[in-house]
Protein backbone atom coordinates (compact mmCIF):
# COMPACT_ATOMS: atom_id res chain seq x y z
CA UNK A 1 0.00 0.00 0.00
CA UNK A 2 1.53 3.46 -0.93
CA UNK A 3 1.25 5.69 1.71
CA UNK A 4 2.42 9.06 1.44
CA UNK A 5 3.14 9.83 4.71
CA UNK A 6 6.51 10.18 6.34
CA UNK A 7 7.33 7.50 8.95
CA UNK A 8 11.07 8.30 10.49
CA UNK A 9 11.21 11.89 11.51
CA UNK A 10 14.57 13.10 12.40
CA UNK A 11 15.02 15.72 15.35
CA UNK A 12 17.79 18.15 16.00
CA UNK A 13 18.03 19.41 19.40
CA UNK A 14 20.75 22.22 20.24
CA UNK A 15 19.85 20.75 23.59
CA UNK A 16 18.42 17.43 24.73
CA UNK A 17 16.40 19.84 27.32
CA UNK A 18 13.48 20.75 24.38
CA UNK A 19 12.94 16.81 24.47
CA UNK A 20 11.18 17.24 27.68
CA UNK A 21 10.14 20.61 27.69
CA UNK A 22 8.54 19.93 24.37
CA UNK A 23 7.18 16.89 25.00
CA UNK A 24 3.18 17.19 23.96
CA UNK A 25 4.38 18.23 20.58
CA UNK A 26 6.82 15.18 20.37
CA UNK A 27 4.37 13.14 21.87
CA UNK A 28 1.44 13.68 19.91
CA UNK A 29 3.44 12.60 16.60
CA UNK A 30 4.73 9.51 18.65
CA UNK A 31 0.99 8.77 19.34
CA UNK A 32 0.11 9.20 15.32
CA UNK A 33 3.00 6.41 14.61
CA UNK A 34 5.93 8.68 13.39
CA UNK A 35 9.33 7.40 15.03
CA UNK A 36 11.04 10.03 16.26
CA UNK A 37 14.97 9.91 16.22
CA UNK A 38 16.33 13.14 18.91
CA UNK A 39 19.81 13.91 17.90
CA UNK A 40 22.06 16.87 19.17
CA UNK A 41 22.50 19.20 15.98
CA UNK A 42 26.34 18.92 16.99
CA UNK A 43 26.40 15.09 17.07
CA UNK A 44 29.31 14.15 14.83
CA UNK A 45 27.46 11.08 13.31
CA UNK A 46 24.42 12.99 11.97
CA UNK A 47 24.18 11.54 8.39
CA UNK A 48 20.45 11.92 6.27
CA UNK A 49 21.27 8.88 3.85
CA UNK A 50 23.45 6.18 4.19
CA UNK A 51 24.73 4.50 0.76
CA UNK A 52 22.77 6.82 -1.14
CA UNK A 53 19.31 6.02 0.31
CA UNK A 54 17.92 8.35 2.98
CA UNK A 55 17.34 7.31 6.21
CA UNK A 56 14.04 9.62 7.78
CA UNK A 57 11.22 11.05 5.86
CA UNK A 58 10.53 13.96 7.66
CA UNK A 59 13.19 16.43 9.40
CA UNK A 60 12.50 18.75 12.46
CA UNK A 61 15.39 21.31 13.02
CA UNK A 62 14.41 22.75 16.33
CA UNK A 63 18.39 24.32 16.36
CA UNK A 64 18.05 27.82 15.84
CA UNK A 65 21.42 28.57 18.01
CA UNK A 66 23.69 26.51 15.88
CA UNK A 67 26.10 27.77 13.75
CA UNK A 68 27.66 24.11 12.18
CA UNK A 69 26.10 20.82 12.36
CA UNK A 70 27.81 17.73 12.71
CA UNK A 71 28.81 15.05 11.04
CA UNK A 72 28.29 15.10 7.47
CA UNK A 73 25.17 17.40 7.52
CA UNK A 74 25.08 21.23 6.21
CA UNK A 75 22.67 23.92 3.97
CA UNK A 76 23.14 21.92 0.77
CA UNK A 77 22.30 18.63 1.83
CA UNK A 78 18.77 19.85 3.77
CA UNK A 79 18.42 21.35 0.49
CA UNK A 80 18.83 18.07 -1.12
CA UNK A 81 16.56 16.88 1.74
CA UNK A 82 13.52 18.64 0.63
CA UNK A 83 14.26 18.59 -3.45
CA UNK A 84 13.92 14.87 -2.92
CA UNK A 85 10.66 15.54 -1.43
CA UNK A 86 10.93 15.07 2.21
CA UNK A 87 9.47 17.32 4.62
CA UNK A 88 10.99 20.18 6.71
CA UNK A 89 9.94 21.72 9.77
CA UNK A 90 12.68 24.72 10.13
CA UNK A 91 12.18 26.51 13.95
CA UNK A 92 14.14 29.98 14.34
CA UNK A 93 14.21 32.21 17.67
CA UNK A 94 15.94 34.96 18.23
CA UNK A 95 19.35 35.02 17.56
CA UNK A 96 19.06 32.36 15.17
CA UNK A 97 22.30 31.44 13.67
CA UNK A 98 23.19 32.31 9.63
CA UNK A 99 23.10 28.73 9.24
CA UNK A 100 19.43 28.33 10.03
CA UNK A 101 19.14 31.79 8.27
CA UNK A 102 20.24 30.07 4.80
CA UNK A 103 18.00 27.41 5.15
CA UNK A 104 15.17 29.71 5.24
CA UNK A 105 16.54 31.59 2.42
CA UNK A 106 16.74 28.48 0.47
CA UNK A 107 12.86 27.81 1.31
CA UNK A 108 11.93 31.95 0.15
CA UNK A 109 11.80 33.36 3.99
CA UNK A 110 14.13 35.96 4.88
CA UNK A 111 14.32 36.12 8.54
CA UNK A 112 15.07 39.90 9.91
CA UNK A 113 18.51 40.74 9.65
CA UNK A 114 18.93 42.10 13.73
CA UNK A 115 19.51 39.22 15.43
CA UNK A 116 17.94 40.83 18.94
CA UNK A 117 15.10 41.76 16.60
CA UNK A 118 12.03 40.31 18.44
CA UNK A 119 8.39 40.60 17.15
CA UNK A 120 6.86 43.36 19.02
CA UNK A 121 2.79 43.96 19.88
CA UNK A 122 1.76 46.78 21.63
CA UNK A 123 -2.13 45.95 21.23
CA UNK A 124 -2.14 42.19 20.17
CA UNK A 125 0.07 41.13 22.76
CA UNK A 126 -0.95 38.57 25.62
CA UNK A 127 -2.23 39.89 28.82
CA UNK A 128 0.20 36.91 30.77
CA UNK A 129 3.52 38.38 29.33
CA UNK A 130 4.60 39.31 32.96
CA UNK A 131 7.82 40.83 31.33
CA UNK A 132 5.56 43.54 29.80
CA UNK A 133 7.98 44.09 26.86
CA UNK A 134 4.61 43.13 24.90
CA UNK A 135 7.00 39.67 22.84
CA UNK A 136 4.75 37.62 24.03
CA UNK A 137 2.28 37.61 21.02
CA UNK A 138 -1.28 36.20 20.56
CA UNK A 139 -2.21 35.98 17.07
CA UNK A 140 -5.08 35.19 15.59
CA UNK A 141 -4.65 35.69 11.86
CA UNK A 142 -4.58 32.37 10.29
CA UNK A 143 -5.19 31.42 7.09
CA UNK A 144 -8.31 30.30 5.83
CA UNK A 145 -7.64 26.97 4.53
CA UNK A 146 -8.78 24.14 6.24
CA UNK A 147 -6.44 21.62 4.79
CA UNK A 148 -3.39 23.34 5.83
CA UNK A 149 -5.09 23.89 9.36
CA UNK A 150 -7.76 20.98 9.84
CA UNK A 151 -11.70 21.70 9.37
CA UNK A 152 -12.15 22.20 13.14
CA UNK A 153 -11.36 26.11 13.85
CA UNK A 154 -9.11 27.09 15.78
CA UNK A 155 -10.94 29.56 18.43
CA UNK A 156 -7.92 30.29 21.01
CA UNK A 157 -5.12 33.40 19.71
CA UNK A 158 -1.83 31.17 19.08
CA UNK A 159 0.94 32.37 21.47
CA UNK A 160 4.38 33.30 20.03
CA UNK A 161 7.42 34.78 21.08
CA UNK A 162 10.49 35.02 18.62
CA UNK A 163 11.41 36.77 15.37
CA UNK A 164 9.85 37.65 12.43
CA UNK A 165 10.35 36.60 8.71
CA UNK A 166 9.14 38.07 5.85
CA UNK A 167 7.98 36.11 2.25
CA UNK A 168 10.76 36.43 -0.69
CA UNK A 169 8.24 37.75 -3.12
CA UNK A 170 9.75 36.17 -6.30
CA UNK A 171 8.37 32.83 -4.08
CA UNK A 172 5.19 32.49 -5.35
CA UNK A 173 5.11 28.66 -3.14
CA UNK A 174 5.13 29.87 0.08
CA UNK A 175 2.68 31.43 2.29
CA UNK A 176 1.79 32.63 5.49
CA UNK A 177 0.01 30.50 7.84
CA UNK A 178 -0.03 32.86 11.30
CA UNK A 179 0.39 36.81 10.38
CA UNK A 180 1.73 39.47 12.63
CA UNK A 181 -1.14 41.91 13.13
CA UNK A 182 -1.22 45.40 11.95
CA UNK A 183 0.23 47.01 14.64
CA UNK A 184 3.22 44.76 14.82
CA UNK A 185 6.88 45.34 14.18
CA UNK A 186 10.44 43.76 14.46
CA UNK A 187 13.10 45.19 16.85
CA UNK A 188 15.07 44.60 19.87
CA UNK A 189 12.60 44.94 22.70
CA UNK A 190 15.63 46.08 25.65
CA UNK A 191 16.72 48.90 23.44
CA UNK A 192 15.08 52.19 22.65
CA UNK A 193 14.27 52.37 18.43
CA UNK A 194 16.00 54.80 17.09
CA UNK A 195 15.45 54.12 13.15
CA UNK A 196 12.07 52.85 11.97
CA UNK A 197 12.16 49.11 11.96
CA UNK A 198 12.64 47.19 8.75
CA UNK A 199 9.56 45.14 9.07
CA UNK A 200 6.00 45.80 10.36
CA UNK A 201 2.63 45.24 10.27
CA UNK A 202 0.58 42.38 8.44
CA UNK A 203 3.64 42.25 6.29
CA UNK A 204 5.85 40.35 9.13
CA UNK A 205 5.30 36.69 9.08
CA UNK A 206 5.07 34.26 12.31
CA UNK A 207 4.96 30.95 10.51
CA UNK A 208 5.01 30.02 7.18
CA UNK A 209 4.97 27.17 4.84
CA UNK A 210 6.38 26.21 1.48
CA UNK A 211 5.12 23.27 -0.90
CA UNK A 212 7.78 22.86 -3.55
CA UNK A 213 7.08 21.75 -6.99
CA UNK A 214 7.87 18.26 -6.13
CA UNK A 215 5.22 18.55 -3.47
CA UNK A 216 7.94 18.16 -0.45
CA UNK A 217 6.00 20.57 2.44
CA UNK A 218 8.24 23.10 4.56
CA UNK A 219 6.89 24.78 7.62
CA UNK A 220 9.44 27.73 8.74
CA UNK A 221 8.33 28.79 12.62
CA UNK A 222 9.98 32.18 13.99
CA UNK A 223 9.87 30.56 17.48
CA UNK A 224 10.71 27.36 19.06
CA UNK A 225 8.71 28.15 21.69
CA UNK A 226 5.62 28.15 19.68
CA UNK A 227 5.36 24.32 20.20
CA UNK A 228 6.64 24.50 23.87
CA UNK A 229 4.60 22.91 26.85
CA UNK A 230 4.62 25.91 28.59
CA UNK A 231 2.79 27.81 25.76
CA UNK A 232 0.53 24.73 24.94
CA UNK A 233 -0.42 24.67 28.22
CA UNK A 234 -0.67 28.23 29.13
CA UNK A 235 -4.52 30.17 28.97
CA UNK A 236 -4.46 32.83 26.67
CA UNK A 237 -6.39 36.27 27.15
CA UNK A 238 -5.78 39.35 24.01
CA UNK A 239 -5.07 42.63 25.59
CA UNK A 240 -8.26 44.40 25.22
CA UNK A 241 -10.89 41.31 24.41
CA UNK A 242 -13.11 39.94 26.78
CA UNK A 243 -12.27 36.46 25.81
CA UNK A 244 -10.59 34.38 28.55
CA UNK A 245 -9.23 31.26 27.34
CA UNK A 246 -8.31 27.77 29.44
CA UNK A 247 -5.93 26.93 26.98
CA UNK A 248 -3.88 28.74 23.91
CA UNK A 249 -4.52 27.72 20.62
CA UNK A 250 -1.01 26.51 19.89
CA UNK A 251 -1.79 22.56 20.38
CA UNK A 252 -3.92 22.55 17.78
CA UNK A 253 -1.98 24.98 15.50
CA UNK A 254 1.40 22.25 16.10
CA UNK A 255 -1.03 19.03 15.71
CA UNK A 256 -2.91 20.46 12.44
CA UNK A 257 0.10 21.90 10.81
CA UNK A 258 2.63 18.69 11.68
CA UNK A 259 -0.64 16.83 9.84
CA UNK A 260 -0.13 18.78 6.85
CA UNK A 261 3.54 19.09 6.41
CA UNK A 262 4.08 15.25 7.28
CA UNK A 263 1.53 14.61 4.44
CA UNK A 264 -1.17 13.24 6.43
CA UNK A 265 -3.50 15.63 4.87
CA UNK A 266 -4.11 17.42 1.47
CA UNK A 267 -2.23 14.83 -0.77
CA UNK A 268 -3.68 13.73 -3.60
CA UNK A 269 -2.84 10.79 -6.37
CA UNK A 270 -4.48 10.70 -9.31
CA UNK A 271 -4.78 7.80 -12.13
CA UNK A 272 -6.91 5.50 -14.59
CA UNK A 273 -7.23 8.43 -16.92
CA UNK A 274 -9.82 6.84 -19.43
CA UNK A 275 -11.37 8.39 -22.46
CA UNK A 276 -13.12 7.10 -25.59
CA UNK A 277 -15.66 7.63 -27.58
CA UNK A 278 -19.24 8.21 -26.82
CA UNK A 279 -21.08 4.59 -26.59
CA UNK A 280 -17.52 3.00 -27.20
CA UNK A 281 -15.42 1.73 -23.97
CA UNK A 282 -12.29 0.94 -25.92
CA UNK A 283 -9.65 3.98 -26.34
CA UNK A 284 -8.80 4.47 -29.35
CA UNK A 285 -5.57 5.23 -30.88
CA UNK A 286 -6.74 8.52 -32.79
CA UNK A 287 -9.21 10.26 -32.56
CA UNK A 288 -10.97 12.47 -35.56
CA UNK A 289 -12.11 15.81 -35.87
CA UNK A 290 -15.34 16.76 -34.74
CA UNK A 291 -15.85 13.19 -32.51
CA UNK A 292 -17.89 13.05 -29.30
CA UNK A 293 -15.78 11.64 -26.87
CA UNK A 294 -15.68 10.79 -22.63
CA UNK A 295 -13.16 11.11 -20.34
CA UNK A 296 -12.96 10.24 -16.75
CA UNK A 297 -9.87 10.57 -14.44
CA UNK A 298 -9.95 9.14 -10.76
CA UNK A 299 -8.73 11.31 -7.78
CA UNK A 300 -8.25 10.05 -3.98
CA UNK A 301 -7.34 12.00 -1.25
CA UNK A 302 -5.11 10.45 1.39
CA UNK A 303 -7.01 11.22 4.72
CA UNK A 304 -3.81 9.78 7.27
CA UNK A 305 -4.62 5.74 6.86
CA UNK A 306 -6.80 5.19 3.88
CA UNK A 307 -6.95 7.09 0.11
CA UNK A 308 -10.37 8.52 0.10
CA UNK A 309 -12.37 9.65 -2.89
CA UNK A 310 -11.42 13.29 -3.46
CA UNK A 311 -14.62 15.74 -3.67
CA UNK A 312 -14.68 18.81 -5.44
CA UNK A 313 -16.37 20.60 -8.32
CA UNK A 314 -13.18 22.76 -9.92
CA UNK A 315 -10.68 19.97 -11.40
CA UNK A 316 -10.43 21.12 -15.47
CA UNK A 317 -9.38 18.90 -18.35
CA UNK A 318 -7.67 20.50 -20.86
CA UNK A 319 -7.55 19.17 -24.57
CA UNK A 320 -4.48 20.95 -25.61
CA UNK A 321 -2.12 21.27 -28.70
CA UNK A 322 0.25 24.05 -27.62
CA UNK A 323 -2.93 26.21 -25.96
CA UNK A 324 -5.62 24.49 -24.40
CA UNK A 325 -8.36 24.29 -27.47
CA UNK A 326 -11.01 22.73 -24.96
CA UNK A 327 -11.15 23.06 -21.08
CA UNK A 328 -13.56 21.90 -19.34
CA UNK A 329 -14.52 21.09 -15.58
CA UNK A 330 -15.08 17.97 -14.39
CA UNK A 331 -18.10 16.64 -12.67
CA UNK A 332 -17.46 13.79 -9.59
CA UNK A 333 -19.54 10.85 -8.94
CA UNK A 334 -18.48 11.63 -5.08
CA UNK A 335 -16.81 8.06 -5.46
CA UNK A 336 -13.19 9.60 -7.23
CA UNK A 337 -14.25 9.35 -10.07
CA UNK A 338 -13.99 12.59 -12.15
CA UNK A 339 -16.00 12.45 -15.92
CA UNK A 340 -16.70 15.05 -18.78
CA UNK A 341 -17.58 14.55 -22.83
CA UNK A 342 -16.91 16.91 -24.99
CA UNK A 343 -16.04 17.24 -29.06
CA UNK A 344 -12.94 17.07 -30.33
CA UNK A 345 -12.73 20.20 -32.05
CA UNK A 346 -12.53 21.01 -35.95
CA UNK A 347 -8.73 21.16 -35.92
CA UNK A 348 -6.43 18.01 -36.30
CA UNK A 349 -3.00 17.49 -35.06
CA UNK A 350 -1.03 16.14 -31.84
CA UNK A 351 -3.25 16.99 -28.73
CA UNK A 352 -2.80 16.26 -24.99
CA UNK A 353 -5.59 15.69 -22.42
CA UNK A 354 -4.22 17.84 -19.55
CA UNK A 355 -5.30 17.60 -15.66
CA UNK A 356 -3.57 20.37 -13.81
CA UNK A 357 -4.48 20.91 -10.41
CA UNK A 358 -2.79 23.05 -8.22
CA UNK A 359 -4.95 24.10 -5.39
CA UNK A 360 -4.11 26.04 -2.22
CA UNK A 361 -2.54 23.32 0.18
CA UNK A 362 -2.70 20.06 -1.76
CA UNK A 363 -0.42 18.52 -3.87
CA UNK A 364 -0.36 19.76 -7.13
CA UNK A 365 -1.63 17.06 -9.62
CA UNK A 366 0.07 17.21 -13.28
CA UNK A 367 -1.30 14.33 -15.56
CA UNK A 368 -1.30 14.16 -19.44
CA UNK A 369 -1.74 11.90 -21.98
CA UNK A 370 -1.20 12.25 -26.13
CA UNK A 371 -3.57 11.08 -28.91
CA UNK A 372 -3.58 12.11 -31.89
CA UNK A 373 -6.42 13.67 -34.09
CA UNK A 374 -6.95 13.07 -37.61
CA UNK A 375 -9.30 15.00 -39.95
CA UNK A 376 -12.12 13.52 -42.10
CA UNK A 377 -10.64 10.64 -44.53
CA UNK A 378 -12.38 11.09 -47.94
CA UNK A 379 -15.05 8.42 -47.63
CA UNK A 380 -16.63 10.33 -44.41
CA UNK A 381 -17.41 13.16 -45.76
CA UNK A 382 -21.45 13.53 -45.79
CA UNK A 383 -23.12 12.72 -49.47
CA UNK A 384 -26.47 13.28 -51.43
CA UNK A 385 -27.38 16.19 -48.95
CA UNK A 386 -30.93 17.67 -49.93
CA UNK A 387 -29.91 21.23 -49.82
CA UNK A 388 -27.50 20.40 -52.63
CA UNK A 389 -29.88 18.87 -55.10
CA UNK A 390 -30.10 22.20 -56.87
CA UNK A 391 -26.83 22.32 -57.65
CA UNK A 392 -26.55 18.56 -58.86
CA UNK A 393 -29.48 19.41 -61.20
CA UNK A 394 -27.78 22.35 -62.43
CA UNK A 395 -24.96 19.89 -63.22
CA UNK A 396 -26.67 17.70 -64.93
CA UNK A 397 -28.59 19.85 -66.78
CA UNK A 398 -25.78 21.48 -68.03
CA UNK A 399 -24.66 18.43 -69.14
CA UNK A 400 -27.63 17.48 -70.84
CA UNK A 401 -27.69 21.36 -72.45
CA UNK A 402 -24.20 20.52 -73.92
CA UNK A 403 -25.63 17.17 -75.41
CA UNK A 404 -28.81 18.56 -77.18
CA UNK A 405 -26.41 21.86 -78.31
CA UNK A 406 -23.91 20.00 -79.89
CA UNK A 407 -26.62 18.02 -81.60
CA UNK A 408 -28.49 20.81 -82.57
CA UNK A 409 -25.52 22.62 -83.80
CA UNK A 410 -24.07 20.23 -85.77
CA UNK A 411 -27.24 18.85 -87.76
CA UNK A 412 -29.13 22.98 -87.90
CA UNK A 413 -28.55 23.36 -91.80
CA UNK B 1 -29.49 69.02 -76.09
CA UNK B 2 -31.25 67.01 -77.94
CA UNK B 3 -34.07 65.22 -76.22
CA UNK B 4 -34.33 61.54 -76.10
CA UNK B 5 -37.77 59.91 -76.69
CA UNK B 6 -39.22 56.92 -76.27
CA UNK B 7 -38.92 56.89 -80.61
CA UNK B 8 -34.82 57.02 -79.72
CA UNK B 9 -34.87 53.58 -77.52
CA UNK B 10 -37.41 51.66 -80.18
CA UNK B 11 -35.19 52.84 -83.11
CA UNK B 12 -32.06 51.84 -81.03
CA UNK B 13 -33.55 47.95 -80.79
CA UNK B 14 -35.13 48.07 -84.34
CA UNK B 15 -31.63 48.73 -85.45
CA UNK B 16 -30.19 46.47 -83.04
CA UNK B 17 -32.80 43.67 -84.33
CA UNK B 18 -31.98 43.99 -87.56
CA UNK B 19 -28.34 43.80 -87.30
CA UNK B 20 -29.20 40.75 -85.28
CA UNK B 21 -31.29 39.22 -87.61
CA UNK B 22 -28.29 38.73 -90.19
CA UNK B 23 -26.61 37.31 -87.47
CA UNK B 24 -25.32 33.31 -89.30
CA UNK B 25 -27.57 30.68 -87.37
CA UNK B 26 -25.01 28.51 -86.08
CA UNK B 27 -24.08 31.61 -84.13
CA UNK B 28 -27.39 32.28 -82.62
CA UNK B 29 -27.56 28.90 -81.25
CA UNK B 30 -24.46 29.08 -79.20
CA UNK B 31 -26.04 32.62 -78.19
CA UNK B 32 -28.98 30.38 -77.07
CA UNK B 33 -26.67 28.17 -75.21
CA UNK B 34 -24.75 30.88 -73.96
CA UNK B 35 -27.99 32.38 -72.22
CA UNK B 36 -29.31 29.17 -70.66
CA UNK B 37 -25.84 28.58 -69.00
CA UNK B 38 -26.01 31.96 -66.95
CA UNK B 39 -29.45 32.05 -66.71
CA UNK B 40 -28.41 28.42 -64.81
CA UNK B 41 -25.98 30.32 -62.90
CA UNK B 42 -28.15 33.19 -61.76
CA UNK B 43 -30.41 30.41 -60.35
CA UNK B 44 -28.19 29.18 -58.26
CA UNK B 45 -26.93 32.04 -57.40
CA UNK B 46 -29.84 33.19 -55.59
CA UNK B 47 -30.79 29.60 -54.34
CA UNK B 48 -27.43 29.70 -52.30
CA UNK B 49 -28.42 33.68 -51.11
CA UNK B 50 -31.53 32.04 -49.87
CA UNK B 51 -30.55 28.69 -47.91
CA UNK B 52 -26.57 29.86 -47.33
CA UNK B 53 -23.60 28.57 -48.53
CA UNK B 54 -23.40 24.72 -46.96
CA UNK B 55 -22.75 22.92 -48.71
CA UNK B 56 -20.23 25.15 -50.38
CA UNK B 57 -18.27 22.68 -53.28
CA UNK B 58 -21.63 21.93 -54.50
CA UNK B 59 -22.56 25.14 -55.04
CA UNK B 60 -19.27 25.96 -56.52
CA UNK B 61 -19.37 23.04 -58.75
CA UNK B 62 -23.22 23.90 -60.08
CA UNK B 63 -22.12 27.46 -60.77
CA UNK B 64 -18.50 26.44 -62.16
CA UNK B 65 -20.10 24.07 -64.10
CA UNK B 66 -22.72 26.67 -66.20
CA UNK B 67 -19.68 29.62 -65.95
CA UNK B 68 -17.40 26.99 -67.64
CA UNK B 69 -19.64 25.86 -70.14
CA UNK B 70 -20.92 29.64 -70.87
CA UNK B 71 -16.82 30.65 -71.54
CA UNK B 72 -16.21 27.59 -73.77
CA UNK B 73 -19.15 28.46 -75.73
CA UNK B 74 -18.33 31.77 -76.25
CA UNK B 75 -14.55 30.93 -77.00
CA UNK B 76 -16.31 28.20 -79.85
CA UNK B 77 -18.31 31.10 -80.72
CA UNK B 78 -14.93 33.90 -81.52
CA UNK B 79 -13.45 30.74 -83.61
CA UNK B 80 -15.87 29.72 -86.07
CA UNK B 81 -17.66 33.77 -86.43
CA UNK B 82 -16.35 34.03 -90.27
CA UNK B 83 -16.00 37.77 -90.07
CA UNK B 84 -13.19 36.97 -87.29
CA UNK B 85 -10.26 37.32 -89.48
CA UNK B 86 -7.66 35.92 -86.49
CA UNK B 87 -9.19 32.53 -86.75
CA UNK B 88 -9.86 32.28 -91.03
CA UNK B 89 -7.04 29.67 -90.92
CA UNK B 90 -9.12 27.20 -88.08
CA UNK B 91 -11.39 24.69 -89.60
CA UNK B 92 -14.62 25.10 -87.63
CA UNK B 93 -14.81 21.28 -87.15
CA UNK B 94 -11.35 21.22 -85.71
CA UNK B 95 -12.86 24.48 -83.47
CA UNK B 96 -15.67 22.22 -82.39
CA UNK B 97 -13.58 19.03 -81.75
CA UNK B 98 -11.39 21.38 -78.76
CA UNK B 99 -15.05 22.65 -77.82
CA UNK B 100 -16.43 18.94 -77.03
CA UNK B 101 -12.92 18.09 -75.61
CA UNK B 102 -12.80 21.28 -73.12
CA UNK B 103 -16.57 20.29 -72.13
CA UNK B 104 -15.67 16.87 -71.56
CA UNK B 105 -12.65 17.40 -69.04
CA UNK B 106 -14.66 20.52 -67.68
CA UNK B 107 -17.73 17.87 -66.23
CA UNK B 108 -15.12 15.61 -65.35
CA UNK B 109 -13.77 17.99 -62.96
CA UNK B 110 -17.49 19.23 -61.81
CA UNK B 111 -18.29 15.47 -60.94
CA UNK B 112 -15.02 14.95 -59.15
CA UNK B 113 -15.76 18.35 -57.18
CA UNK B 114 -19.48 17.92 -56.83
CA UNK B 115 -20.48 15.81 -53.96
Amino acid sequence: VDNPTDRRVLVLLDDLSLKSSHSIFFNTLKSRGFDLDFKLAEDSKLALQRYGQYLYDGLIIFAPSTERFGGSLDSKSIADFVDSGRDLILSADTAASDLIRGIATECGVDFDEDSSAMVIDHTSFSVSDVDGDHTLIAADDLVKSDVILGKTKIEAPVLFRGVAHSLNPTNNLVLKVLSASPSAYSANPSSKLSSPPQLTGSSISLVSVMQARNNARVVISGSVQLFSDRLIRSGVQKAGSPNQYEKSGNEQFVTELSKWVFHERGHLKAGNLVHHRVGETDEPAIYRIKDDLEFSVEIYEWSGKSWEPYVANDVQVQFYMMSPYVLKTLSTDKKGLFHTSFKVPDVYGVFQFKVEYEKLGYTTLSLSKQIPVRPYRHNEYERFIPTAYPYYGACFTTMAGFFVFSFVYLYHK
Amino acid sequence: MVKSTSKDAQDLFHSLHSAYTATPTNLKIIDLYVCFAVFTALIQVAYMALVGSFPFNSFLSGVLSCIGTAVLAVCLRIQVNKENKEFKDLAPERAFADFVLCNLVLHLVIINFLG
